[in-house]
């Protein structure tokens, strides 16, 4: 069996988010990045599955050289190889350009199987999962938190609102886009960060899958991206720790709840 | 004149309130409106959403359709689009509706924005606004080309409340879309951490840094106030607390009359579960955190050192 785990590097969780002058984007030469959180889920699901049999696990990530480091974690916790595409006209893209850019890997690759995060944490759009599995014509379910293999299909099961779980079963190949939480997600050892670098890492543009910049010219743009509006935020409590802790307990007693 | 296509979703037997906002915003876009509800035997909601919403419904009405699946409602909503020829699809961003829409969307070869909470038509041109970053910027978004997708935050507009005469059509589908199928909806597991009847809530969140600390640091303070321990999703996710604990759309809902947000960022899905709170307190280094947009009482403080202090305050004035 061959999974095909989509991870996208985003920037790093505690990472200071500055606006570009050009206020379409944040600052991010100088910041760190890291494996988007809702990924590493992901990639540890494969790994199980991998662990529990026979696979070979695919990494793919879309984005600049900086990207190859995210892979390289990804081989150091287990993955087999790595796949990264690139090119300036990505940079632009919209989900869509991004999906059919990951759908011609993943015509090309044809796995058993696709995992990828829910969403990625930088923009929350969590649009190229189903737009993958679309343009794959794989059957897909999201924000999965449990997945069992049962005689080549897949139960899934889903999360709902309020903790409500939807169990669904599913053919192979699908795609299954998966919650936070699901598993706990191992570190590369350092065996494993040693043997990643002789695991195979290739670099692929457009014109290597067979596409061209016109293929990703998006639909959407971001226009302008700001912060939230302030006026309405909290009231600020102001002074010395001591202080600030007087006027809150004073505040709570007001409430009438001590 | 455009034309706005609403996905309506039915909850329990009853219209979501999610649908009446949809019905809100397709008549601020202005346009005409034309309703798509899926499922099977709805005829009845079909007829309300008629009476309440306007416009034309279309009933996608099959026994496969009684369940939820991605294909069912791709094949209905593309249908739909087949026959009507919308210039705007909005669709809620529930589970059903973030899973189905990107689908649509690519198959439509179409652009897409997901959990916006606001459209606005300038002149002909819409702009549509929704949150990134885990609430910390606001984007603004323009579509080239039609149809144009949305799926919309619940919650973010008020439902629409006119009556209006609309009138139901049948819509026919392929029984046999779905390559998936379903098998059951499991309830939560009944916790026994009911945060629902709780006066106060104090929840934590990542920035208490490693597991130990909701003992060592925030129960003190949660005993002080007589309040009950909740928790973000990152912390449940992490498995420092069971899932019991979360509060959040995906958690527990609240409605206490403190809630205290301790080292809790505020990502909307949390925001969600307790943004009814009567009064919220949050406590955060950060003060660009989103917590602050909607709490009552902020402090800008390192918890650390904030929380065992707060706690003794408040045990002294029990004392007194």
């Amino acid at each position: 069996m061959k999974i095909l785990v989509c991870a996208k590097q985003v920037p790093h969780k505690d990472a200071r988010l500055e606006l570009r002058p050009d206020e379409t984007w944040i600052r991010d030469e100088s910041i760190k990045f890291e494996i988007n959180d809702y990924d590493t889920y992901a990639l540890e699901e494969a790994l199980r599955i991998k662990d529990a049999g026979e696979a070979e696990v695919v990494v793919l990530s879309i984005g600049p050289e900086r990207v190859v480091q995210t892979l390289r974690t990804a081989l150091g916790m287990g993955a087999d190889r790595a796949i990264v595409v690139w090119d300036d006209a990505l940079a632009g893209a919209d989900s869509l350009g991004i999906a059919k850019t990951l759908a011609a890997v993943a015509k090309a690759e044809q796995p058993d199987l696709i995992l990828t995060g829910l969403m990625a944490d930088d923009t929350n759009y969590a649009l190229t999962p189903p737009m993958l599995a679309e343009l794959t014509q794989m059957p897909h379910v999201t924000a999965v938190v449990k997945e069992t293999q049962q005689n080549g299909e897949i139960v899934a099961e889903r999360e709902l609102e309020g903790g409500a779980l939807a169990v669904v079963k599913l053919p192979r190949p699908c795609l299954l886009s998966i919650q936070t939480g699901m598993n706990d997600v191992r570190y590369a050892s350092l065996k494993g960060i040693m043997q990643a670098k002789k695991k195979p890492l290739e670099t692929k543009s457009l014109a290597d899958l067979g596409m061209q910049a016109s293929d990703v010219a998006p639909k959407v743009t971001l226009e302008k991206i700001f912060p939230p509006p302030k006026g309405e935020g909290a009231e600020i409590v102001e002074g010395s720790i001591d202080e600030i802790a007087t006027q809150v307990v004073t505040k709570i007693k007001e409430l009438g709840l001590l | 004149m455009s034309k706005t296509l609403i996905v309506a979703e039915i909850q329990n037997g009853a219209l979501r309130e999610a649908t009446l906002e949809l019905v809100a915003l397709a008549r601020k876009v202005g346009g005409e409106l034309v309703s798509l509800v899926i499922g099977s035997g709805l005829s009845g909601q079909a007829e309300t959403l008629a009476k309440q919403g306007g416009g034309k419904v279309l009933l996608a009405d099959a026994p496969t359709l009684a369940d939820y699946t991605s294909d069912g409602w791709a094949d209905a909503i593309q249908r739909a689009v087949a026959a009507e020829a919308p210039d705007l699809i909005l669709i809620s961003n529930t589970p059903s509706g973030w899973d189905v829409a990107p689908k649509v969307a690519a198959a439509l070869d179409a652009g897409i924005i997901t959990d916006v909470f606001n459209i606005e038509n300038d002149g002909g041109e819409l702009a549509f606004t929704r949150r990134l970053f885990n609430g910390r910027y606001y984007g603004r978004y323009r579509i080239a080309g039609s149809p144009r997708i949305a799926t919309v935050q619940p919650g973010a507009i008020a439902a629409y409340e006119g009556s209006d005469d609309g009138s139901v059509e049948p819509l026919e589908v392929d029984s046999a879309a779905s390559r998936s199928e379903f098998v059951e909806i499991r309830s939560a597991e009944a916790g026994g951490h009911d945060l629902s009847k709780a006066e106060i809530i104090v929840s934590g969140g990542r920035g208490l840094a490693k597991p130990e600390n909701f003992e060592e640091v925030l129960k003190p303070l949660v005993d002080a106030l007589g309040a009950q321990m909740g928790a973000s999703r990152p912390v449940v996710d992490a498995g420092w607390l069971p899932h019991e604990y979360q509060v959040g759309s995906s958690g527990q809902v609240v409605q206490p009359k403190l809630y205290v947000a301790v080292g809790i960022s505020g990502a909307i899905q949390h925001l969600v579960g307790m943004k009814s709170s009567n009064f919220i307190l949050a406590i955060n280094k950060d003060p660009d955190a989103p917590i602050f947009e909607i709490a009552d009482l902020g402090v800008v403080q390192d918890l650390f050192e904030f929380v065992p202090k707060f706690a003794a305050a408040v045990e002294s004035a029990k004392g007194g």
